[in-house]
């Protein structure tokens, strides 16, 4: 405590000289004055207690826990107490199977990001130009409305529309001539299903956070555009495109830990033995080999390097586009 | 026609057809389960019900396993709803006051979780470690204070004119009170968004329940749902009331394990559609107030 008080005066001071050595600090009237403002939020920090509590037991003693990639759990001596192994458990680096589902990962992932972040940028500019308030009002709630049921109402969606037979999809299929196919069961439709599904559950949704951008957009701009004679797409290139660019970038480097997870709450339902070597992802692999098989260390293990990767790409794109003059998130 | 009304037309057009595209999947499992189930096997189903029922309905809501479900769901989504908001909210108004001393320490604590996490296996063993497994504790007291919400309301909370609260302290309210009797009305139609966010987050969760329990008393509907998925008429059965409590043999024959599962969906999914309507503008409004940069 007295060291966080330390720590505290010092950014308070920053500016000043950085070499305070302890004894200037902790003045006996200065120490009095740091007690009496501490006492002055005493309700603030009341207030503010079991949030620390909760982050420390669900945030950061599983951070903590993040050790035992390096150990072999055993499961009577829990974390702290299980036997070093070094880096035995990063072998899976060696296993192909491991690559194997890091690339139906990407392979989910990158279309996702490729056809998933433009649309609902596109959604919005499309939306931005209705002038009747009405209809736009109309499809923007029935565009939210996927986004709030669950993904396995999704697979039940799928399962059913796709299904032989009594699916929709089959039923379209072969009025127009085509033979009946059997979606979830062959691999090569799997990540299409799984991206047009997830389009459709989060395109609306998306769409509000760049709605909102353009509705922040200085009209005037586009009168005096108007005045110049720019026409519709003239003012979008122009106006509209660069004045959302902030949130797209920001929204850009808050998908980026996304690029590594293509979701499990979405796909594990979907995942049958048909459709394995391409529905086995990196976060459906950590359920399976850590939750249903009890491979603790290993599945942890995994975990880690995830979690560095995704953390490095946030970083880097954050530098990135901060590097080439956009607003990143800090 | 000039260029510019080809493209509004084109662009109604389109906006229409992705409406349709949207609402047209919870149409098509809705009417599957109207219809009976031996006749939705013959294909052929699109818009409306061929053979009208409401068997399968009746069937799944005479389910005990699935009313139960419904139970720990409802008993989650309030409980777990109303512990999150409120020290969420505790919370973030601590953190709204900028002279608070260490505030930003306190920042950066908030902030690392938001950059890394243990992942989901060290999560599980902590979970394990503090006996919340097979309880129904483990659906409420992890979400209890949520980062992102936390920062929405403290930005939220930092907008509050000062002078209001000053007012208040003047007549010596301490802080609790303040929060309690200034800033908590002000700043309802937020917990309305906030709150709404975390319930749908409750009320759609299946992974706790698939994973973090294994008492089949404790799983919530999303979960039983899940397990749904791959069951087979035999596992409707077992579950089932006896035939005699079925009104006609005739009707009941007609149920499929299809059938009952798109019952199943809809009675999981029904509320949040009819609320729907009523809440989306909350909705709105809280991803605006969570748009707002701190």
């Amino acid at each position: 405590m007295g060291d966080m008080k330390v720590k505290m005066r010092i950014s308070e001071r920053q500016g000043n000289k950085l070499l305070i050595s302890l004894k200037e600090i902790i003045k006996p009237s200065e120490l009095n004055y740091i007690l009496k403002n501490l006492w002055k939020f005493r309700w603030h920090y009341i207030m503010i207690l079991p949030g620390i509590v909760l982050l420390f037991l669900f945030a950061y003693m599983p951070i903590m826990g993040v050790q035992i990639a390096f150990k072999e759990y055993d499961l009577t001596a829990g974390i702290w107490k299980s036997p070093w192994v070094g880096l035995k458990n990063f072998y899976f680096l060696q296993d192909p199977y491991f690559w194997h589902t890091v690339k139906n990962t990407l392979a989910i992932t990158i279309y996702r990001l490729m056809f998933g972040f433009p649309i609902p940028i596109i959604f919005a500019l499309l939306l931005n130009e209705v002038r009747n308030e009405k209809f736009k009002k109309v499809i923007q709630t029935v565009s939210y409305l996927p986004h709030f049921v669950s993904w396995i109402v999704v697979a039940y969606i799928l399962t059913s529309m796709l299904a032989l037979d009594t699916g929709v999809v089959n039923f379209i299929l072969e009025k127009l001539g085509f033979s009946q196919i059997f979606f979830l069961g062959e691999p090569k439709y799997f990540r299409a299903i799984v991206v047009i599904s997830a389009i459709w559950k989060e395109m609306g949704w998306s769409s509000i956070i760049y709605l909102a951008a353009l509705a922040n957009i200085n009209p005037e701009l586009y009168e005096a555009a108007l005045i110049d004679g720019a026409g519709r797409f003239a003012r979008i290139r122009y106006i509209t495109i660069p004045g959302i660019m902030p949130t797209v970038g920001i929204i850009l480097i808050l998908s980026m830990p996304g690029l590594l997870s293509a979701g499990y709450e979405q796909i594990y339902p979907l995942v049958n033995p048909a459709n394995m070597s391409v529905s086995e992802v990196l976060d459906v692999y950590i359920i399976r080999l850590g939750l249903v098989s009890a491979q603790y260390s290993i599945s942890a293990a995994i975990g880690l390097i995830l979690g560095i990767v995704q953390m490095l790409l946030v970083l880097t794109v954050n530098f990135l586009i901060k590097k080439s003059g956009g607003v990143g998130l800090w | 026609m000039t260029k510019r009304s080809y493209f509004e037309y084109i662009n109604y057009v389109l906006l229409a057809m992705v409406g349709i595209l949207t609402l047209y999947p919870f149409l098509f499992i809705f009417i599957l389960s109207l219809n009976e189930g031996t006749d939705t096997m013959r294909g052929g189903i699109v818009i409306f019900p061929r053979a009208f029922t409401l068997i399968n309905y009746k069937f799944m809501l005479a389910n005990s396993t699935l009313l139960k479900a419904y139970r720990i769901t409802i008993l989650r989504t309030l409980v777990g709803t109303v512990g999150s908001v409120f020290i969420t909210a505790l919370v973030a108004y601590g953190l709204s006051d900028p002279k608070l001393p260490g505030r930003s320490i306190l920042m950066i604590y908030l902030l690392i979780p938001m950059l890394f996490s243990g992942g989901l296996i060290p999560y599980y063993l902590q979970l394990r470690n503090l006996r919340l497994i097979n309880t129904f504790w483990v659906y409420i007291v992890p979400g209890l204070f949520n980062i992102w919400n936390c920062i929405v309301m403290k930005t939220f909370f930092q907008g509050i004119p000062e002078s209001l609260k000053d007012a208040a302290r003047i007549d010596g309210a301490n802080e609790f009170q303040i929060l309690f009797r200034v800033v908590f009305p002000v700043s309802l139609p937020m917990f309305a968004a906030i709150s709404l966010f975390v319930a749908v987050g409750h009320w759609n969760d299946w992974f706790s329940g698939a994973f973090f329990v294994y008492d089949p008393k404790l799983v919530p509907v999303q979960t039983y749902l899940q397990q749904l998925m791959t069951q087979e008429m035999e596992g409707f059965r077992a579950s089932a009331p006896s035939v005699s409590d079925m009104i006609k043999f005739r009707e009941y024959s007609t149920i499929t394990s299809l059938s009952l599962r798109m019952a199943a969906v809809c009675i999981g999914t029904l509320p949040i559609i009819c609320l729907y309507p009523f809440l989306q503008r909350y909705f709105i409004k809280g991803v605006l107030i969570g748009s707002l940069k701190d």
